[in-house]
């Protein structure tokens, strides 16, 4: 117990520090480069995207979703640079969390194969259209990116805030026939249990459609889509919980591996940053796993519900002003 | 005896095993070649001056300003860093372990359709194949933003 508070308080006061004397740096100085030499400024960056990496698996969410929005929000980073870094960072964590959950089965194989084919072509879409617009529609374009970004982690904010609705164990009472020849149904051994989770998937076509929104998100946005995924497999397929949790995890590291490269194939990857980020994020998800069965999570999550409500409404505001 | 055989742990897909070992150790070997390669440009700077690039990106730069000013060329268009030349700066093999980590996915992709046609996954293997050639097309450069 007291460990788990320890625990808290110093991410907390890490995140706060790190954060408000960036920031106040950004804000106050004149000095374009904070002050900082760039050896500096990969240390402060690993630091700070560690306790990202932290904070969001103690949350429940991935990293990318909390890195893009803080990073657009309070940083004066580029937002073409910021996306494709998040997609980095979503995906380099994914790929390396993919390989328990599929050696234990618990990702279902059938059910990413299939699902990986709308959320892969609609990320690689979704980072066509960032491009796009970021060719064609100038300071326009970035309000517009920002004040949707904007909207959309406030709404993110609000699923995890009411996402208590999330079944464990979803009852399947009629699989439709679509689903029926694809054959999803698999099972997988729930330690927890110690016994074998026979299960049923069902309404893959509405789960296409919702694929490719997923997609198209993921892509543009450059965050990861686990938060939206889940629910999709979840609630919408009615996957249990942890193969729902795990699929959608391996997936980012699919779909977000499309989508990329279109960003880096535009010079948005500055190593710098970027490397920075993938350090502090991977090191981050580690330690957090290890925390998350010490930590009482619920102080963090509400933290992280403030946090992105915050950065929301930052990019919402930034984007109405640049309009 | 059938009940204790219910209770054994189902054989898990080697298709997944195969997918999930090849992302992961590709995506670790990239992670390590982007720490080498940040390590050399702190010591020895690189083809984009490491000054310049963190006032630009600190200053909110566009990607186009950023190469203009730090690299005094324009923005490249595909894998600037894959050349002999390149190489010898810290930030193009910096860059070449982010790629070699954003391809982990595909070479895990093809692996999993090796092993999907090994465990005759029917409509699956075509699933498969078209996740890893959109993942080719695109770490190849060939769908790329037009402007």
């Amino acid at each position: 117990m007291r460990l788990s508070k320890l625990s808290i308080a110093i991410v907390l006061a890490i995140t706060i520090f790190l954060f408000s004397s960036g920031i106040g740096y950004a804000a106050e100085t004149a000095d374009p480069s904070m002050g900082l030499s760039p050896v500096a400024f990969f240390f402060v960056f690993v630091a700070i995207c560690t306790v990202i990496g932290v904070v969001a698996v103690l949350g429940g969410v991935g990293g990318g979703v909390v890195f893009t929005p803080l990073m657009m929000g309070f940083t004066p980073i580029d937002s073409f640079i910021i996306r494709a870094t998040g997609l980095v960072v979503a995906m380099a964590g994914s790929l390396i969390a993919a390989r328990p959950f599929l050696r234990r089965g618990l990702a279902n194989i059938k059910m990413l194969f299939f699902a990986a084919v709308p959320y892969t072509i609609f990320a690689v879409v979704g980072a066509l259209l960032a491009g796009y617009i970021k060719a064609t529609a100038g300071d326009f374009g970035e309000a517009l990116i920002r004040l949707i970004l904007g909207i959309l982690v406030i709404f993110i904010a609000f699923l995890i805030l009411f996402g208590g609705k999330k079944v464990e164990y979803p009852e399947v009472k009629k699989v439709d026939g679509f689903t029926q020849r694809l054959g999803l149904s698999m099972s997988y051994w729930e330690e927890s249990m110690g016994k074998v989770v026979h299960y049923k998937v069902t309404r893959s076509p509405i789960g296409i459609f919702l694929f490719c929104g997923c997609g198209i998100v993921s892509g543009m946005f450059g965050v990861g889509a686990g938060w939206a995924m889940v629910p999709v497999f979840n609630l919408v397929m009615l996957a249990p919980l942890k193969v729902a949790a795990a699929s959608s995890k391996v997936l980012i590291g699919i779909g977000d591996s499309a989508a990329v490269w279109p960003y880096m194939m535009r010079g948005g990857i500055i190593p710098l940053f970027a490397v920075a980020c993938i350090i502090g994020v991977v090191i981050g998800t580690s330690i957090g796993a290890r925390l998350m069965f010490r930590v009482k999570a619920q102080f963090i999550r509400w933290m992280i519900i403030l946090v992105m409500i915050g950065a929301g409404v930052k990019l919402a505001i930034d984007g109405i002003n640049k309009l | 005896m059938e009940n204790m055989e219910k209770e054994k742990a189902p054989e898990v897909p080697v298709t997944g095993i195969i997918y999930g070992e090849i992302a992961y150790r590709v995506a670790l070997l990239g992670i390590l070649i982007s720490i080498v390669g940040i390590v050399i440009y702190m010591i020895s700077n690189g083809y984009l001056d490491r000054t310049c690039s963190l006032d630009q990106l600190w200053g909110g730069a566009s990607v186009d300003t950023i190469w203009r000013e730090c690299a005094g060329v324009k923005t490249p268009e595909g894998h600037w860093y894959l050349s002999l030349s390149m190489l010898s700066h810290g930030d193009a093999v910096a860059m070449l372990g982010i790629a070699v980590t954003s391809s982990a996915a595909v070479f895990g992709m093809w692996g999993g359709l090796v092993g999907m046609v090994r465990s005759k996954g029917g409509m699956y293997i075509a699933f498969a194949l078209i996740v890893a050639i959109i993942l080719t097309l695109a770490a190849a450069g060939l769908i790329v933003i037009q402007e």
